[in-house]
């Protein structure tokens, strides 16, 4: 069961604010419910893996800088800093 | 029973590039974001590339630190918002799914007491934030992303320690190790932070974050002890929670509560497969690893005759023990340790001093091998260290400009005891009687050379020409 | 000039010099602004196309080496990369985003001189099965305006489709390329996981989608492959394919080989028709010396759960950093909170897109341990490994691509699960990285019905070889357009 409170909390940790909470309670309770059929696939056994590679593989250790300036083409504020919003005390 | 635990995060700028991507892993010589990438970055699209090196380097200090190193190491995504992280969310290490971590259980002794590491992982930092306006109404945050993913190694550790000091000196002793390693340099500011876990008579845990240096370190923990200790004796709880250290005030505050709980939603990182480990890479990587502080230590006693104390600060401060393995010979390893330990060890006792000094290995061998064969006087050998290192001048050079050079030429040397015993006859009739007065008599050649005279040649011609 | 010609006669018809590339170009261009209109599959054209075809045609005149392409028009989705251009995802969060680098198949398809005539319409943040979730409006079938084309590459089928370029580059990661593919009626093609950089595709489930053609011919789709398949130091996830020649040996045929009929892609909820038509394409790989075999795969029927949790999860993860602060759109900040202004700021994900963001912060959370996100991870590991089981006895598999056929825009856009249950033909092959193509077979009073044929990781040449053989035993009307 998918409540308002729930959704509300969860819209809080995924930094979106929704408007109108009862429009999302119904499909998101939908698509949840819909989800419990994972509870009868017998798979409590599996484990989880994936694929692996030699560590040879990996990027070899090097100073590349970018071929251009980055933060010209992002945004045009200040200076270069990336400017944010203040932080909560 | 005080428990004391930590959570160590160095970062291995001695790395080229950053853990991700082949921006510069030490970040501090650049101008606000000149040192970022689409990838560092997290631009839409853009994917990690995980640097081999990086791997090697942290799997070298969980090796050097006794723990356990699995056959594949796995990455996984910390999921949460703040502007210093680009994609928000970090990716981590975990052992979730059996031990994927470069390092596992492990320890190391601090004096006679074993601490046990919990585990190493390998993980990215985030940028740097700078709070600009005064009033908190104009206020705005700055983002400086140079830092964003440059290499960390995260070490924790078991609550093992019971005071303060015991975790100041762990947090020396690691320091060294990972100097000594090669694998990241300790004294860069920011290079190295750490927060503590505290707890008092088997309660709650309390941990303190925000601590800026080592320093702040004990007294955080000092200070958080005391709190909780003054808490107990008035049976107030201890609650569980987070506090951060105020430097200004020092002192632990409680960190503002949330509320809502911090849900990781900790999961693999798809854009990285799991990276085989086998024992052929152990084998190798243990076979490149430098010596250890332990074992150089105990090489330069047993080998050398070199004093505990003095091995013990030789093989523990690598700049020492590096100059020490590039200048000493079998004859005048002795001399060499002596004169790094006494005579050089005030003059280069921070990293700017060592950045100036010009004093080589070279000049070491020279000054040791002209010290121990008399040449020049342990005094005189001091002064022209002084000079050396701020001119670096070679050291006849320096001995013929300052005047230091013992006379050790025979004749100018008998020409001045010929003098001398003209001049103290008395005290040549005693040393005839009595050979102990002679020394009264080197005294005096030694005056009149202002205490150049090679001491052997002297007593040796003094006998000579007094003929005892 | 006849623009309803394939890739690889485009290629042939410039090289011979029967055509130029400006020309040809040019009329593109053209039928884009005749006809896009009313299908909207385009959300930005590139205004350059044809001064760049002018300069291939220069190229080729004085003998210097031109690319495999010779100027060839395509159409990208607009999740992918390209330096320069506006990348949107169809969403209002990167209206204005201009991504400063490209992609790498961009960059390989730039070195064989091929034409970027446009970015087309996709559902938003690739987040759905018909485009109607897009942020710039739906795109339409060209068989029927009022029906979906299909989704999320919906754009991209369209453009090839309705010949307004000669192929497309799509992303599928539960069917969208297939899907569209089937839909209007074109190839469709998701590679082996692995064998496709994803350097430059905005991710939204990176486990398991890969970029794919959408082409008019399967021929069309091994010439494309060949051109953008391979390893790349820029993903870690790419796989060394050895260089494979996925044109050579096309016309193999299938004699002998064992053919798999997923019996759960077939079963309850099956239009008729479309299981008439895949019983008549089985005939035909009979036909053509294959051997067809009923086979089970048991954990299909969970697949869809799985996938819509794992897909959820991760798109939860990748859509966090929009967050306007380093790129998106115009907000000023001033006077607020981070996280107010974050949460304010990301208002402007689509509907479809917050409901999946929803959901990805609730099957993987602390709260809910072990009881979704981890049983979804669960079921992709055991439907793997039963399908690397019958792979040690088939050589391929095959089931249609959709279950049902076109339906008309608006009709599923209100019920989330209806909608999931498209996909339950296609998602295994996501879920379990096997390459799988959608090969048109059929057309049903004007909709479009797409077989999807299935082969073991790595097997994207003998996929290929399959699908032309299937491919060349019809003859399809035309597009009515």
């Amino acid at each position: 069961m998918v409540t308002e409170e729930e959704i509300k909390k969860v819209a809080k940790l995924m930094r979106i604010d929704i408007d109108d909470y009862i429009e999302y309670v119904d499909k998101v309770h939908a698509m949840i419910n819909y989800f419990d059929i994972l509870d009868s696939a017998g798979v409590e056994d599996e484990e989880i893996s994936m694929p692996e590679i030699p560590i040879s593989n990996l990027r070899e250790d090097k100073h590349i800088p970018f071929d251009q300036k980055l933060i010209e083409k992002l945004n045009h504020y200040k200076g270069t800093y990336v400017r944010a919003p203040k932080m909560s005390s | 029973m005080t428990m004391i635990g930590l959570e160590i995060h160095c970062q291995l700028t001695n790395l080229e590039s950053k853990l991700f991507c082949s921006c510069k892993a030490n970040y501090r010589e650049f101008k606000i974001n000149e040192n970022i990438c689409p990838v560092c970055m997290g631009l839409p699209g853009s994917l990690p590339r995980l640097n081999q090196e990086a791997v090697k380097k942290a799997t070298i200090i969980a090796m050097a630190l006794n723990c356990t190193t699995p056959e594949k190491i796995a990455f996984f995504r910390k999921n949460y918002f703040y502007p210093d992280s680009p994609k928000n969310f970090q990716i981590t290490q975990l052992n979730i799914y059996g031990d994927t971590s470069v390092g596992g259980a492990g320890s190391i002794m601090v004096g006679d007491k074993k601490i046990r590491i919990t585990r190493i992982q390998l993980e990215e930092d985030p940028g740097r934030l700078i709070y600009e306006g005064s009033s908190s109404k104009n206020q705005i945050t700055l983002v400086d992303y140079n830092r964003a993913g440059t290499p960390l190694v995260e070490i924790v550790t078991e609550p093992d320690f019971e005071t303060p000091k015991e975790v100041r000196d762990f947090l020396n002793i690691l320091s060294d190790v990972l100097t000594n390693l090669g694998v990241a340099n300790p004294s860069l500011e920011g290079a190295m932070r750490a927060d503590a876990n505290v707890s008092i008579e088997g309660g709650k845990k309390v941990e303190i974050k925000n601590i800026g240096s080592f320093h702040d370190l004990e007294k955080a923990t000092h200070f958080e002890i005391t709190r909780q200790e003054s808490l107990h004796s008035r049976d107030i709880e201890i609650i569980q929670e987070t506090r951060h250290w105020d430097d200004k005030r020092k002192i632990t505050v409680s960190s503002r509560s949330k509320e809502e709980e911090l849900d990781y939603r900790y999961f693999l990182e798809g854009d990285i497969p799991w990276i085989k480990m086998d024992s052929a890479i152990h084998t190798k990587l243990q076979s490149e690893m430098p010596e250890s502080i332990s074992s150089k230590k105990e090489r330069y006693v047993s080998k050398y005759n070199i004093p505990t104390q003095v091995a013990d600060v030789l093989s523990s401060d690598k700049y020492y023990s590096d100059l020490f393995e590039a200048s000493h010979t079998e004859s005048n390893a002795k001399e060499v340790a002596n004169i790094i330990t006494t005579d050089l060890m005030g003059l280069v006792d921070t990293r700017e001093k060592r950045e100036a000094s010009k004093f080589t290995a070279t000049h070491l061998k020279e000054l040791a091998d002209s010290v121990q064969s008399g040449k020049i006087a342990r005094n005189s050998s001091k002064n022209a260290l002084h000079e050396i290192l701020k001119t670096g001048k070679d050291l006849s050079t320096v001995v013929k400009e300052m005047d230091l050079g013992n006379v050790s030429d025979e004749s100018e040397l008998s020409a001045i005891i010929t003098q001398v015993i003209l001049e103290e006859s008395q005290a040549v009739e005693q040393a005839k009687s009595n050979p102990q007065t002679i020394n009264y008599l080197v005294g005096k050649v030694m005056q009149k050379t202002k205490g150049k005279a090679d001491p052997a040649l002297t007593l040796d011609l003094l006998k000579k020409q007094i003929g005892i | 000039m006849n623009l309803k010609i394939s890739a690889l006669e485009y290629v042939q018809e410039v090289k011979t010099g029967n055509i130029s590339a400006e020309d040809f170009v040019a009329k593109t261009i053209e039928r884009i602004q005749n006809v896009d209109d009313k299908l909207n599959a385009f959300l930005t054209v590139n205004e350059t196309s044809v001064d760049q075809a002018r300069e291939i045609d220069k190229k080729i005149k004085s003998g210097y080496k031109v690319g495999d392409c010779f100027g060839m028009p395509i159409s990208i989705k607009d999740n992918i990369c390209i330096k320069d251009s506006k990348t949107t995802c169809a969403s209002k969060m990167l209206e204005n985003y201009i991504s400063p680098y490209d992609a790498t198949v961009i960059s390989k398809l730039k070195q064989q001189d091929a034409i970027f005539v446009g970015k087309v319409n996709m559902d938003e943040f690739a987040m759905g099965l018909t485009t109607e979730f897009s942020a710039y409006g739906p795109s339409k079938n060209p068989w029927n305006n009022d029906y979906v084309p299909g989704g999320s590459s919906g754009g991209s089928a369209v453009s090839v489709s309705a010949f307004e370029c000669v192929a497309s580059l799509g992303s599928d990661t539960g069917g969208s390329v297939r899907n569209p593919a089937s839909f209007c009626s074109t190839v469709g093609y998701k590679p082996t996981y692995g064998l496709i950089s994803r350097y430059g595709l905005i991710s939204y489930a990176n486990s398991i989608e890969q970029i794919g053609p959408l082409t008019r011919t399967v021929k069309d789709t091994a010439f494309m492959l060949n051109m953008i398949a391979g390893l790349d130091s820029n993903d870690n996830t790419t796989i060394d394919n050895k260089n494979e020649d996925y044109l050579s040996g096309i016309e193999s045929g299938i004699e002998g080989k064992k053919i798999g009929i997923i019996k759960e892609m077939i079963g309850e909820g099956i239009d008729p028709k479309i299981l008439s038509a895949t019983k008549n394409a089985i005939s035909k790989l009979e036909n053509l010396g294959a051997i067809c075999e009923e086979i089970s795969l048991d954990m299909v029927k969970y697949s869809v759960a799985a996938y819509y949790t794992i897909t959820a999860t991760e798109a939860g993860s990748n859509l966090a950093r929009f967050d306007n602060l380093r790129y998106g759109y115009d907000f000023p900040l001033e006077g607020y909170e981070f996280n107010s202004y974050i949460s304010k700021a990301r208002c402007n994900f689509g509907p479809e897109v917050t409901r999946r963001l929803i959901i990805g912060g609730f099957v993987p959370s602390t709260g809910h341990a072990g009881k979704y996100f981890s049983k979804a991870l669960k079921v992709k590991m055991k439907l793997t490994k039963e399908i690397d089981k019958i792979f040690k006895k088939f050589d391929l598999l095959v089931a249609p691509t959709v279950p049902i056929l076109p339906f008309k825009l608006g009709e599923k856009i209100d019920d989330p699960v209806s909608l999931f249950l498209v996909d339950i033909n296609t998602v295994t092959a996501n879920l379990t990285g096997k390459p799988s193509i959608s090969v048109p077979f059929a057309n049903s009073n004007g909709l479009p019905i797409g077989i999807q044929l299935m082969a073991d990781s790595l097997n994207d040449k003998l996929l290929l070889q399959a699908g032309y053989a299937l491919e060349q035993t019809v003859s399809l009307p035309e597009v009515p357009l």
